[in-house]
């Protein structure tokens, strides 16, 4: 699995299908949408007070959809917008958006073979 | 050579401009792209001309078109785009209007080539603003895709690009030196 990440309009995902091109890999162009996905869905099933969906509910955790789905495919590369770096946001689901991409990103990097941060559509190795 | 400086708010990057200024030799300009509005503006102008003056640049109030600057030929001269969300903003939202990013980032990018080829160094800041996450406006997302479109444009063409982080200059892509 390999992580890029950077700011908004940087690039990234041109910089990785053209690093990527002609191999048969699994991208996943926009991970902080993708995530933020799993939030909202993640929150209607709590909100729904029936027991069997909330108990059901531990089990999809936006986290750990994204950790299942990194596990069954090894070899994805995964693209992600930073976006903690800016005023943190006084709407609870917004600053909630924010603190729980950067941890999982954090677990990411730590399972990815390689990271990159792109800015001005140029990599920097991270990892 | 070009050199493009990028970095937040507070982070030293002017700084670290001025000083790739201060290792070229001849005559040094500072393109200035803050557009005045009004008294306020024209004495921050004013206050800023001085101080630059004092550094032995001359200023040049330009806050579009650059490409149509003309640099006098004939001296190694360097000069120092100073910055460039401000230029892409004003090329941008201009007479009332959006336009399109696609065709304003054409435009700034050729404009930057134009200014570029007349002097020995050009030294370009702009600005790390795109990280925090935040959906603003269809205007404002336009605009920060025209000014990550320019900086990617540039970076590419750059002889170096430079992030500076609490006022250490972090190289992302390395002028070769050629000795």
């Amino acid at each position: 699995m390999e992580l890029y990440i950077g700011g908004y309009a940087q690039g990234k995902q041109e910089y990785v299908r053209s690093k990527k091109s002609g191999q048969d890999v699994e991208i996943v162009p926009d991970l902080h949408l993708w995530f933020r996905q799993l939030l909202v869905e993640e929150a209607e099933i709590k909100a729904t007070e029936i027991k069997a969906a909330a108990a059901k509910a531990a089990e999809v955790k936006a986290e750990q959809v994204v950790l299942t789905y990194c596990e069954e495919h090894p070899d994805c590369v995964l693209i992600c917008d930073e976006i903690g770096n800016g005023i943190v946001p006084m709407d609870q689901t917004e600053r909630a958006y924010r603190e729980r991409l950067g941890r999982l990103l954090i677990e990411l990097a730590k399972r990815a073979d390689r990271v990159e941060r792109i800015i001005c559509g140029i990599g920097q190795r991270l990892k | 050579m070009i050199y493009l400086v990028t970095g937040g708010s507070g982070s030293g990057k002017s700084a670290y401009a001025e000083q790739l200024m201060e290792q070229a030799s001849g005559e040094k300009y500072y393109i200035a792209t803050m557009r005045v509005r009004d008294e306020e503006g024209e004495q921050k102008v004013a206050r800023h001309r001085k101080i630059r003056r004092d550094k032995g640049f001359v200023t040049i109030e330009q806050s579009v078109d650059v490409g149509r600057i003309e640099i006098p030929r004939g001296d190694r001269s360097s000069a120092l785009l100073e910055c460039m969300s401000n230029l892409v903003a004003n090329e941008m939202f201009a007479e009332g209007q959006i336009r399109e990013p696609g065709p304003v980032t054409e435009k700034v990018v050729a404009d930057v080539l134009r200014l570029g080829r007349q002097v020995e160094r050009l030294v370009i800041v702009t600005n790390n603003v795109f990280e925090d996450g935040i959906s603003y406006d269809p205007g404002t997302m336009a605009y920060l895709r025209a000014l990550g479109a320019v900086n990617c444009r540039i970076a590419d063409l750059a002889d170096q690009v430079t992030e500076v982080v609490v006022g250490i200059a972090v190289q992302i892509k390395e002028a070769v030196c050629p000795y």
